[in-house]
């Protein structure tokens, strides 16, 4: 790890993200790999999709699509502010950075309050788990981006960390973060246009 | 036959005597024990249960009691003779895990991270394998009781088997936390960033508690396939790391030394070379 405690734009971590890519290149091996678990749970998805249309498009429109791309708005929110978070971090403004990636935060909380009270909409509803195989896929692919999202909670933590003490900054380790955060994203963005708008 | 200085004779050429001279000389024995310990045994454990036990790929949750009877008679003598033979070597996985806590230990991290790992990963033996085998083996061995206790037992056999991952959940996040905050980069990053995708996938197998066909069912494309094609990466990935960590090993306490190439392609001096 490249770690330029209090030096965050010095020559050799812009050396470093110049030659390979933001962050760790280990966390890029994570987002190849999650990328590809993702792709085969998708692939399942529409492979049964296509054994049953009928019952999978009757069950889509139980769903709200407006609070789907509430989400998905808020969740891109989300990324921009992170990607602002690093590009202050390389300018040096800390505060601004930690601003940003509070803020990410904040939109992180907003779009989890806002997947919990769907949910619970769907279950008022009577559309469970166990419903139907539409809704087996869509608790199943919601909860696990969920449950990536939790993850990314306690990875602004360690970037809000590194931000707030000089003795500690990385700037890789807050681009490792953000890649992590933005991977979140990207895996919304394919479960938002496989669940809520694929017809 | 030379011998050095410190009085270690040279290493002989003959296969045999070679594996003789590092059993006597080399100071990484011990790992390499370990290590093929953890080899042989990963391979043992895909050929019982696979090929001789056939419980493996899982078969339908949804069979009838009169199938369920007929599934147990048909591997009868794979599921005793393969099952005994996992009890026997179930042993093994004491030196395996203690070699895992080894690499834990190697690191700048507290001790709590190796007796975390073996404590839970000691724990883990029983749904990994011994209750489906002792369970298997009860309805191979009493195949005159009635097919409704046999179907109990199918279902204990697997739900145990196949829905019981959060022990191995806890020991990949142990061991990601361990070589994240590990200075003595014993493993690369992106290890621990892989016992974070393999804790994520042993989440998703919780569902076949409540399906019994589709993709999220015990032998589903989602619960099973998916979820064995990570395991099977994360195993070959950590093996192949535990090796190369023994190849660096100085049994210092700080950095781990890097590898040349040339010896990371073709280790000497070890019970490796021996091969």
């Amino acid at each position: 790890m490249t770690s330029v405690a209090g030096t965050p734009s010095s020559t050799s971590d812009r050396t470093q993200a110049a030659r390979f890519v933001p962050g760790q290149p280990d966390m890029w091996a994570f987002v190849l790999f999650e990328a590809l678990v993702f792709t085969a749970y998708f692939t399942v998805y529409v492979f049964n999709r296509a054994r049953s249309p009928d019952l999978f498009l009757e069950s889509q429109t139980h769903l709200d699509l407006r609070v789907g791309v509430f989400n998905t708005l808020v969740l891109l929110a989300s990324s921009w502010f992170v990607a602002r978070c690093v590009q202050a971090a390389r300018e040096g403004s800390f505060r601004a950075a930690t601003t940003n990636a509070f803020l990410t935060m904040l939109f992180g909380f907003v779009f989890l309050v806002s997947k919990v009270r769907e949910w619970a909409a769907e279950i008022e509803q009577g559309f469970t788990f166990t419903s139907d195989e539409f809704f087996s896929f869509y608790y199943f692919l919601t909860a696990i981006h969920f449950l990536h999202l939790l993850i990314g909670f306690g990875v602004l933590a360690i970037a809000v960390h590194q931000l707030r003490s000089p003795a500690r900054r990385s700037q890789e380790t807050i681009e490792t973060c953000a890649t992590y955060w933005h991977t979140i994203d990207f895996l919304w963005v394919m479960i938002f246009a496989l669940l809520y708008v694929m017809r | 036959m030379t011998s050095t200085a410190g009085g270690v004779p040279d290493e002989p050429s003959s296969p045999l005597r070679k594996i003789a001279w590092h059993w006597r000389h080399d100071e990484k024995r011990e790992l390499w024990i370990g290590w093929w310990t953890l080899v042989v045994f990963y391979n043992l454990y895909g050929l019982l249960f696979f090929v001789i036990a056939r419980t493996q790929p899982p078969p339908q949750p949804t069979l009838a009691p009169s199938e369920i009877a007929q599934w147990f008679d048909d591997r009868r003598h794979g599921l005793i003779y393969g099952y005994a033979i996992v009890f026997i070597v179930g042993g093994a996985t004491a030196i395996m895990n203690a070699t895992l806590a080894y690499t834990m230990r190697r690191m700048s991290v507290s001790r709590a991270f190796a007796y975390s790992y073996l404590v839970i990963y000691a724990l883990a033996t029983l749904p990994g394998m011994l209750i489906m085998g002792v369970v298997c083996t009860v309805g191979a061995m009493r195949p005159d009781r009635d097919p409704e206790l046999m179907s109990w037992l199918y279902d204990f056999a697997f739900l145990s088997f196949e829905g019981t991952m959060g022990v191995f959940l806890i020991g990949s996040l142990v061991w990601m936390v361990a070589v994240l905050l590990d200075r003595n980069r014993v493993f690369p990053r992106w290890f621990a960033y892989l016992n974070l995708c393999n804790a994520l996938t042993e989440v998703v197998v919780a569902p076949a508690w409540i399906f019994k066909d589709g993709a999220f069912a015990w032998d589903g494309t989602i619960a099973w396939w998916i979820n064995m094609g990570v395991f099977v990466t994360y195993t070959t990935a950590f093996l192949t790391l535990l090796r190369r960590m023994i190849l660096r090993e100085d049994f210092g306490t700080g950095p781990l030394p890097e590898l040349a190439r040339d010896e990371a392609q073709e280790p000497s001096g070890s019970l490796e070379a021996a091969r």
